[in-house]
């Protein structure tokens, strides 16, 4: 018997903030985030990357040259996570960062102002269409932003820094 | 102007996104000597013009980046990918 029980507590314990009409904070499932690297040089198909994710839309989310983050809402085992990590061979490492990063979703028809206030990305539809992503700040947090619906975004933030960005959006949010 | 840099992979980005590192002088071969040693790692030009630097864009895509801009007006006139420009260099 260990000494203490692990218990896993999720790092966003909060109910939605606002309402879709307008706007709505929501703190996703953590399911898994993994971190696909390629292989110096190596070019990896979408097909290949579409591999990794799980059938849904936006799965698979661009984040750096030869870089890309695949997420989902459900938790992966460690046998699923190798299986998985395998399937690109030598072309790509995988990195399992599922406890490492969390998501928020930022929607309603006030979405993109919300983020205007702490991001200095262009969101206006021409420039960030549907599917695109940016590696950004968030005030002086660091997040990966994917456009998911006309008025819908999902934020990826660092494990350590989610209630700061909590706190950051339900601030600007009162603003609204 | 220098405070909006065009990362050729995200596109314009404020400069707070980025660190700088400093004029992008070319590392000399190994054995080139002791001179072109000192000259590397100390003296630089601080040139009022025209002027490449190398940029980390650590707060977005994490490449290193050679921007060049004018010290005078601030104006960038290209922002290249590091390892892009170390490849025409060498080639
Ligand atoms: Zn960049």
């Amino acid at each position: 018997m260990p000494e203490f029980a692990l218990v896993s507590r999720p790092a966003l314990p909060h109910s939605p903030v606002g309402d879709a009409s307008r706007v709505r904070i929501e703190a996703l499932p953590e399911g898994h985030v993994l971190h696909v690297l390629a292989a110096g040089g190596r070019d990896i198909t979408p097909e290949q990357l579409a591999s990794l994710g799980d059938g849904t839309a936006h799965a698979v989310r661009r984040y750096a040259p030869g870089q890309w983050f695949v997420v989902g809402n459900e938790a992966l085992g460690s046998k699923e996570y190798r299986e998985k990590a395998a399937r690109l061979g030598a072309d790509a490492a995988v990195s399992d960062q599922s406890h490492g990063r969390v998501r928020v979703a930022v929607s309603g028809s006030g979405a993109r102002s919300l983020l205007a206030k702490g991001c200095a990305v262009d969101f206006s539809p021409s420039v960030f269409a549907v599917g695109a992503t940016a590696a950004t700040l968030y005030n002086h947090i660091g997040i990966h932003v994917t456009r998911t619906a006309e008025d819908g975004f999902e934020l990826l933030v660092l494990r350590s820094f989610a209630q700061s960005l909590w706190e950051d959006l339900s601030v600007n949010h009162g603003e609204h | 102007m220098a405070s909006l840099i065009r990362c050729p992979h995200c596109g314009a980005r404020p400069k707070e996104e980025f660190t700088i590192r400093g004029a992008a002088v070319t590392r000399p071969q190994p054995d080139a000597g002791e001179d072109a040693w000192y000259a590397y790692v100390y003296l630089r030009d601080n040139p009022m013009g025209p002027f490449d630097e190398y940029w980390h864009h650590t707060s977005g895509c994490r490449r290193w980046l050679v921007v060049s801009r004018d010290t005078r007006t601030h104006e960038t006139y290209g922002v290249r990918d590091a390892a892009a420009v170390a490849g025409e260099s060498r080639s």
